[in-house]
């Protein structure tokens, strides 16, 4: 701080940029900055605990959210087209449209992808647990055998 | 004295959140969250069991109505695209108190709470068409396995409601400030959470083909 008000005029140093227009704008310096607009239009949001990276912009929510809507359509669509389309290409892409809205939603709107990869590990483990187990008892019980 | 932090007259105060900066865990990260994380991964299963049995019954064959008799998929897929919007506005009621807009909290939680008990009435809705249809609990294997496992789904939707509900009160008092974001976000995450396991519903049990 007692530096800053030493330091001669002209000489380079790095406090110099700060201190350079100071004099020609009222206000303090928090004032100053309250009153500059902001370099990116939309502020990223603070962090929370266990966050590496800040949330994503209310406007990217509203994005993620048109394209969910988008999918939905696209599954329903889907549903309509049976008989005209075989089965199993319907099936492919009914189960692709929800494992991408399904990963939407957890790596946006519950955050895995901001915060520490911790949470995401304990996640993918239930999933990836519950699947396996249940892909093995499915398929113990013949459910996907042809007939 | 003043040891609740009201909010201001426009309802907007700035952010706090420098009492979060750490956590003192042994795994540096909230307990809360992670022990959320650790229930959302075992509800996992829990809701697996449950689509398994689903998925081990269709197509048997057994007594009537079959699914095609009693499904409305242009109603249901309403329903699920008020469940899609209800993530989104519980998303945008967190960024909300992140930022301290406490007016804007208010009204994206209950838009949430409303959007789910409307998810609710549609299934409501939906389980008493059924039933005046003749598709009862004990009917067949279909109205068995498909009752259970949107039932718990719905009381899962009904659990997060009471949830949202009780977070606005806490809102409209002003009890819930932005050093509590954490408390929104984790809400947010059981509600997210029900969202996907719906996505997966739609998908496996109205939708592929019988």
């Amino acid at each position: 701080m007692a530096d800053e008000t030493a330091n001669p005029a002209g000489t380079a140093t790095e406090t110099e940029p700060r201190e350079a227009p100071v004099d020609e704008e009222p206000g303090t310096a928090l004032e100053r900055a309250e009153a500059t607009p902001p370099a990116v239009a939309e502020p990223e949001l603070p962090m929370l605990p266990g966050e590496v990276r800040p949330h994503p912009t209310p406007q990217r929510y509203v994005m993620i959210a048109a394209i969910l809507v988008v999918a939905t359509a696209a599954e329903v669509g889907l549903y309509y087209l049976e008989g005209e389309v075989p089965d199993g290409l319907i099936i492919v892409f009914l189960l692709m449209f929800a494992v991408i809205k399904f990963a939407l939603v957890a790596s946006w709107y519950m955050h895995l992808r901001t915060d520490k990869p911790i949470f995401r590990r304990f996640f993918v483990l239930g999933i990836v647990a519950a699947i396996t187990l249940y892909l093995i008892v499915l398929t113990t019980l013949h459910v996907f055998s042809p007939n | 004295m003043d040891q609740v932090a009201v909010p201001s007259a426009h309802d907007v105060v700035e952010p706090a959140h420098d009492a979060h900066a750490a956590h003192d865990t042994a795994t540096g990260v909230s307990n809360t969250k992670l022990a959320m994380w650790l229930f959302l991964s075992s509800d996992c299963l829990f809701f697996g069991a449950f689509i398994s049995a689903y998925l081990f019954y269709r197509g048997r064959p057994q007594p009537g109505p079959h699914p095609i008799d009693v499904y409305n998929i242009p109603f249901t897929s309403v329903t699920s695209f008020i469940l899609l919007m209800s993530s989104l506005t519980m998303v945008l009621a967190l960024a909300a108190i992140m930022r301290g807009d406490y007016r804007r909290l208010r009204v994206w939680l209950l838009a949430t709470a409303l959007f789910g008990a409307t998810f609710i009435g549609g299934q409501v809705f939906e389980f008493t068409e059924f039933f005046r249809q003749g598709l009862t609990l004990d009917k067949n294997l279909f109205g068995s396995t498909f009752f259970v496992l949107t039932g718990l789904h719905g009381a899962h939707v009904t659990a997060g409601i009471i949830w949202l509900v009780s977070l606005w009160g806490l809102a409209v008092q002003g009890r819930l400030t932005s050093r509590d974001s954490e408390r929104v976000e984790i809400a947010g995450l059981y509600w997210h959470f029900v969202d996907v396991v719906w996505i997966v519903i739609f998908t496996v049990v109205y939708l592929i083909p019988k």
